[in-house]
């Protein structure tokens, strides 16, 4: 990061927490509603110190890997078909756009009903959240795939199984990766909104606690520590991974 | 014996719904060791039928023969050089070079000796690990040839690989191209717009007509090797290429 930029983010980021402390001191309202930034902070000191923030977050981001890594690997496999056999775009295809829009949190009743309060309906919340995102940016990487690559392919023998894991996922990588950011946001979405409602442990749970014990600052933290791990996972993972594809490609 | 020999092919093209007959019953035969080049006016179909003899397309009629048995699909015996290359962005040359080779399962040892040849063959072998964004269409063309001929092909099949290269890229692949296919000795099936190119490059030349298309003349050309497009032993055969063409590219003009 150039130094000015730096710069500019850390002015952004002290002025939000000054407002924030001036606002504070003000009283407009009770710290029991607005809390300061330092009680806050204490909030997440002490979660730190007794273990129960990091395992928050362990099981939250298990969860999220789980559920994460299922949803790309069956949205691959039905977004390939869905491209390559026009019977499954037919019927799948068809629904796939309706079930992405509804959103990750929406599946919770079912899962509870189906799973009960378990880490197998927090993680069927995630998949259903963020398969079809990754299913419909594959099939549109497919069906975008230069003819002429499938034809060499074919023309060099390959068919099939070789076809698909040498020819048709990598070329229509640079859109499964958007697939992939898309999917990631949504299953994160997916995994903190289950929590919350299925009140069993990690961050969504976290927060939930803060709001039944009145502890808003607790609630305020266990904001900042989703919003953080969310920049923190696009910047280390999906950022690098579409740097790396697209500088490969020379798309930039 | 005809190491290849295409059979009353007929091709319609679906046009705005209509059908439109593009190649209207050609037969052609191709020795052992010819390096024939297709010409004919643009929308004749050549680019087409090279694409059926590939088994990338399939004719409503009449049928290819390779070593007399009829070809039923696509396969590596017959490898089509693209006009753009068709490179694999996501791999490097060296890995665009062995695609092949590894879907035939070949050993990587193996894979990469015979890869080397052929890189080294094409002058790529300092460009064996760039990515394909990172080379100039006349060195990309050159990975599209050598990827062919690690395959070692019955018949390399060229459809406009030269069209995109500017002129100076050109002469130097066209006196290559000579060289390998002395060196290889490999049956080639070359499609051009440039009657240059043709006469440089063939020692047969088939002239197509206006679709519905047929071949309406083959003129053998002799003339030693390695030619250059300046040679002006090679001009006559231009000029009758070329007085076959006239009409076709006329009768086209007619019908728009």
């Amino acid at each position: 990061m150039k130094p000015n930029v730096l710069a500019k983010k850390i002015v952004f980021f002290v002025g939000i927490v000054l407002v924030w402390q001036i606002v504070d001191m003000a009283n407009v309202w009770p710290d029991k509603i607005f809390p300061s930034p330092l009680e806050v902070g204490e909030n997440l000191w002490y979660g730190a110190s007794d273990g129960t923030l990091f395992y928050g977050i362990g099981t939250s981001l298990w969860r999220l890997a789980i559920g994460l890594a299922i949803a790309i690997a069956g949205g691959i496999i039905l977004g390939v078909f869905m491209a390559r056999v026009e019977t499954v775009n037919q019927t799948i295809g068809s629904i796939a756009l309706g079930l992405q829009s509804i959103p990750s949190v929406a599946w919770s009743p079912l899962a509870i009903v189906w799973f009960g309060l378990t880490d197998a309906g927090i993680i069927f919340v995630t998949i259903a959240g963020a398969i079809f995102s990754v299913t419909i940016n594959t099939y549109t990487g497919v069906k975008n795939i230069n003819p002429d690559y499938i034809a060499a392919a074919q023309n060099m023998g390959a068919k099939g199984g070789q076809l698909i894991t040498k020819v048709l996922i990598p070329a229509a990588f640079p859109y499964m990766i958007s697939g992939f950011k898309q999917g990631w946001a949504f299953a994160w979405r997916g995994v903190i909104g289950a929590e919350l409602l299925f009140s069993f442990l990690g961050l969504g749970f976290l927060l939930n606690v803060g709001r039944q014990l009145s502890d808003v600052s607790q609630v305020i933290a266990m904001m900042l520590v989703i919003m953080i791990i969310g920049i923190v996972i696009d910047g280390l993972i999906f950022k690098k991974l579409e740097d790396k594809v697209m500088s490969r490609w020379g798309l930039r | 014996m005809a190491k290849l020999e295409a059979k009353n092919i007929v091709k319609y093209f679906d046009h705005d719904g209509q059908q439109l007959k593009a190649l209207g019953g050609i037969n052609l035969t191709v020795e052992q060791g010819d390096f024939i080049c297709l010409v004919g006016p643009s929308g004749c179909g050549k680019s087409t039928f090279l694409r059926i003899i590939a088994g990338l397309q399939t004719p409503e009629e009449g049928q290819i023969l390779l070593d007399n048995r009829p070809i039923l699909n696509t396969g590596p015996d017959r490898i089509l050089v693209f006009q753009e290359g068709a490179l694999f962005p996501w791999l490097k040359v060296r890995d665009n070079v062995e695609f092949g080779l590894k879907i035939a399962g070949i050993p990587e040892s193996e894979r990469h000796e015979i890869s080397q040849r052929y890189l080294d063959m094409m002058d790529l072998t300092k460009f064996a690990n760039s990515y394909t964004y990172q080379l100039s269409t006349g060195m990309r063309q050159r990975v599209a040839i050598a990827r062919a001929l690690v395959m070692d092909p019955e018949v390399l099949l060229m459809d406009e690989p030269f069209a995109a290269l500017d002129a100076q890229t050109r002469d130097t692949l066209l006196v290559e191209m000579q060289m390998i296919w002395q060196k290889t000795k490999k049956t080639i099936i070359f499609v051009t717009h440039s009657v240059s190119e043709a006469t440089v490059l063939g020692n047969k030349v088939a002239v197509f007509t206006h679709r519905p298309s047929t071949i309406k003349k083959i003129v053998n050309i002799e003339n030693k090797r390695p030619r250059l497009s300046e040679d002006e032993t090679l001009i006559k055969y231009q000029q009758e290429i070329l007085a076959e063409l006239r009409p076709e590219v006329k009768s086209k003009g007619d019908e728009q």
